[in-house]
């Protein structure tokens, strides 16, 4: 019985809403807007969720937990620390304060040689004086950079076409490639792998005849350590030592060290390989050798570097573009992986001169599967264009790892370690492992870098979540509260309407079930007008596209060099800054929620309006009447 | 008992407070009316007139008195008892007729069905049929803004009749007819009350109304003055034949 009775509600509830078709659709559409707006202010928050995403994404694409890099100047816990190795094998070179001695055209081959900064990371001290930069990364930079000041005059004689590729890893310190290897025994670590990242240079042009010569080095390095005390039998020595040399003075320290010939020390010679101790006295002389370095006084060597600074007079080109070494073996993980390859294949096994394009750099360079890239004397062949998606380490040219170490001189060395952890959740733990274990490295993990989104998108991914939560409530709560005062308007107009319902026979709770199906109705309406007003907010979002700009995470890269400006000869730095369009995605929950939210509304006015005229004593029927 | 009282008010009141002054609108107010009755109540404007017909039609309790309705009394009854009695055995017709605007001749009658738990083809059974007493079978279908004045009202009765009331409580009825019409509402209460039974009490102060009454009952000042006696009357055989009545 109780559904046939329930019809009649319904047929008077349809013909109340469409005789009073005004008030119907003004209570809707205050429902409507309220709806419409939440649609809205949901629809903008998936939007910038989304975007964040899109920021993000090429981090978890990559699937890199951590990154380990070395970046001059960067901030970290450990960089006071010179790391003690770089201070050992002095190989009893004293070199004098003395100038001269080295052979200025030599700088590019030291380059190849070794000479790096000492241990994975840290370097000798040092007063380079680069500003921002500390001693000791400093001398590892000018290290690294060598190549950048390798003399023009080296590729030709004057007047000579040359073409040539300069290969600069910027701030972006190298570390031997075992790193690798350790990382991979780091517990928690399920693979690594290294990358290198280079800004290089594609230059073209006549030998300039005017060349500049420049003077580097001589800056006064000091540096202190602390000793151990000695023990018995050195002490011994010592005594034995000054027996026999006592009383005489010795003078300065003999002969020059040729700075850039020294023979390289493959990963410890660091500054102490580029400098000798200065001269000291004889008591001195009888102390152990780390006494010796008590305070170490080094002069960085000089050289003279002959190049065209700012060649007007050539017709020399300067191409730009970044250079990135991948390890062949790993397609899954890496600067690059295969699955980022959108035509062509991956390298073979064993490549040494296959590249990999970036599919920007292919089009702007007419290049493609097949072409061949000649860089200085090899012939490299394309054979698969590129994606990539790593911000910040994205580079156009991708060589096979040990092809970049080669042309770049940094043999089995690496600046960038892919680290995967083993799951999510010991992400943090790997991290500070390898903090612990490459100190003075810096260690991202891409939840960090995540945190470092900034600017405006972020700013109005907080407003969204903050203001927007509470605009919505508001606005709502607005919507409802029109909705009620409409509907007991309605009540108020209708006393007769309901006291003549009451004295027919009609009990308080049918009143309120005829008043909660009205509304109901119009609060149906207001979920599908206010479905309308949102997707037009949404789409109105959508084409608009409001702009907001997010400075990116950082990942450290050649490409953010402060020094690439410093050596002045690498491609214009790419700023950290990403401009994303807000796009405003529909979705059925949106939808639904806002739908739910209108039928509420209408409920709510429903139950206050039944409410009240439940109220209403019957004999208002009458009361009005005369 | 030939004809036992359907209504017996023992000094029933009826007072509002009305700021600081008390109004008594029913004072002390003795009245018994039987089955079948057709009573006018007469009086002028604020006589307590209306307020003793909430009374009678169980929208309103007295203040004191009893006002027994087929022996019970009104006074002791719960809400939702009331509301059945009002569906049940009272039927309502009002001065401005109180039809629901956005409902057909039809669905304003099936309205007083709506509580009955009637099917609905049963409800438009019923409607249909009250609505032929009262002469509209062809009109049902219309909204009341598409009747006039006297149609409307007949729609009203049609859906006080539509339960089957023992009596029909009606409102200054005429007071928004022309006196024609007045007259053929007037004659359909009329002829309602002797051929269907139906207790008839009609509040006016309409003389020519009154005067077709068969007792009238004069109020002033929430008193009542009975101007003719309480007169049962009428017989079985005129009860229960139903027939058409023709508006004209």
């Amino acid at each position: 019985m109780r559904h046939t009775e329930a019809v009649f509600p319904l047929t008077y509830a349809a013909h109340e809403l469409r005789r009073r078709v005004g008030r119907t659709i003004l209570t809707a559409l205050g429902l409507a807007a309220g709806v419409g707006l939440v649609i809205g202010i949901v629809g903008v928050s998936d939007g910038l969720d989304q975007a964040q995403g899109k920021v993000l994404a090429p981090l978890r694409s990559v699937g890199t937990d951590v990154l380990v890099t070395r970046v001059a100047g960067a901030q970290t816990a450990d960089q006071a620390n010179g790391n003690g190795s770089g201070n050992g094998n002095g190989n009893g070179q004293n070199a004098t304060n003395g100038q001269g001695g080295q052979n200025g055209t030599n700088g590019g081959q030291g380059a190849n040689g070794g000479g790096r900064g000492g241990g994975f990371f840290g370097g000798g001290g040092g007063g380079a004086g680069i500003p921002g930069v500390d001693q000791a990364d400093a001398l590892a930079l000018a290290n690294e950079n060598k190549s950048v000041t390798t003399d023009l005059a080296k590729l030709g004689k004057p007047g000579d076409h040359f073409v040539h590729d300069f290969f600069v890893p910027g701030t972006q310190i190298s570390f031997p490639q075992e790193a690798v290897v350790q990382a991979t025994k780091t517990p928690g670590v399920t693979s690594a792998v290294g990358g290198l990242s280079m800004q290089a240079t594609h230059q073209t042009g006549t030998v300039p005849q005017i060349v500049a010569e420049l003077q580097t080095g001589g800056e006064q390095v000091q540096q202190t350590v602390m000793p151990p005390p000695l023990t018995d039998a050195e002490r011994q020595q010592v005594r034995a030592c000054i027996a026999t040399e006592g009383g005489v003075q010795g003078g300065g320290g003999g002969g020059a060290a040729g700075g850039g010939n020294a023979p390289p020390e493959p990963g410890g010679g660091g500054g102490g390989g580029l400098f000798g101790a200065g001269g000291r006295g004889r008591f001195e002389q009888c102390l152990p050798p780390r006494f010796q370095q008590y305070i170490a006084t080094f002069t960085t060597p000089l050289r003279t570097v002959r190049q065209a600074l700012d060649p007007p007079s050539t017709d020399i080109q300067s191409t730009p573009y970044t250079a990135a070494g991948v390890d062949p073996a790993h397609p899954d993980e890496g600067l690059i992986t295969s699955s980022q390859v959108t035509a062509g294949r991956w390298y073979k096994t064993g490549a040494t001169d296959e590249v990999l394009l970036n599919v920007s750099y292919a089009n702007a360079n007419n290049l493609k599967v097949g072409s061949d890239l000649p860089v200085n004397g090899t012939t490299f062949h394309v054979v698969g264009l590129v994606s990539p998606t790593l911000r910040g380490q994205e580079a156009g040219v991708y060589f096979p790892l040990g092809a970049l170490q080669q042309l770049s001189g940094h043999a089995d060395r690496v600046n960038v370690l892919l680290v995967k952890a083993k799951d999510a959740g010991s992400v943090d733990a790997v991290a500070s492992a390898l903090r612990k274990q490459f100190p003075g490295a810096q260690v991202v993990t891409t939840k960090d870098l995540a945190d470092q989104v900034t600017g405006s998108l972020k700013d109005a991914k907080k407003l969204a979540d903050q203001l927007g939560g509470i605009l919505a409530i508001i606005v709502l709560g607005a919507a409802f509260v029109i909705a009620v005062l409409l509907t007991l308007s309605s009540v108020a107009k209708r006393v007769r309407e309901i006291g003549t319902l009451r004295a027919i026979g009609w009990s308080k709770r049918m009143v309120v079930r005829q008043m909660l199906t009205e509304t109901l109705g119009i609060g149906v309406l207001g979920a599908v007008l206010g479905v309308i007003v949102g997707l037009g907010a949404l789409a109105a979002i959508s084409a608009l596209s409001p702009s907001l700009t997010t400075s990116q995470p950082v990942v450290p890269s050649a490409a953010a060099s402060s020094l690439a400006r410093i050596v002045g000869r690498t491609a214009q730095v790419t700023g950290g800054t990403t401009t994303i369009h807000l796009h405003a995605p529909v979705s059925a929950s949106n939808l639904v929620l806002g739908m739910g939210f209108a039928i509420i509304g209408g409920l709510i006015a429903g139950a206050v309006g039944g409410w009240r005229a439940a109220r209403l004593r019957p004999a208002r029927a009458l009361a009005d009447i005369g | 008992m030939a004809s036992a009282p359907l209504y017996e008010l023992i000094e029933v009141s009826r007072f509002f407070r009305r700021g600081p002054t008390e109004v008594r609108a029913v004072d002390d107010v003795d009245l018994v009316i039987g089955e079948g009755e057709f009573v006018a109540v007469e009086g002028p404007s604020g006589s307590g007139k209306s307020t003793l017909l909430q009374l009678l039609g169980a929208l309103d309790r007295p203040t004191s008195g009893s006002v027994q309705f087929s022996g019970r009394a009104l006074e002791t009854m719960s809400d939702q008892e009331l509301t059945d009695l009002r569906r049940d055995g009272i039927g309502f017709v009002f001065q401005q007729f109180n039809l629901i605007p956005t409902l057909t001749a039809h669905e304003n009658v099936e309205a007083a069905l709506a509580s009955t738990g009637l099917h609905r083809d049963a409800r438009r059974e019923r409607s249909t049929e009250v609505l032929a007493q009262v002469g509209l079978a062809e009109r049902s279908d219309h909204l009341p803004s598409r009747l006039s004045g006297g149609e409307q009202q007949r729609v009203a009765i049609a859906r006080a009749l539509a339960n089957g009331p023992r009596v029909i409580l009606a409102d200054e009825p005429t007071g928004n007819l022309d006196s024609r019409t007045a007259a053929d509402v007037v004659g359909l209460l009329g002829q309602l009350c002797d051929d269907e039974g139906v207790t008839v009490i009609l509040v006016t102060h309409d003389e020519n109304v009154a005067r077709r009454t068969r007792r009238r009952v004069a109020m002033a000042d929430g008193h009542v003055e009975v101007k003719s006696p309480y007169a049962p009357k009428r017989t079985a055989a005129t009860k229960k034949r139903t027939r058409p009545l023709r508006a004209r």
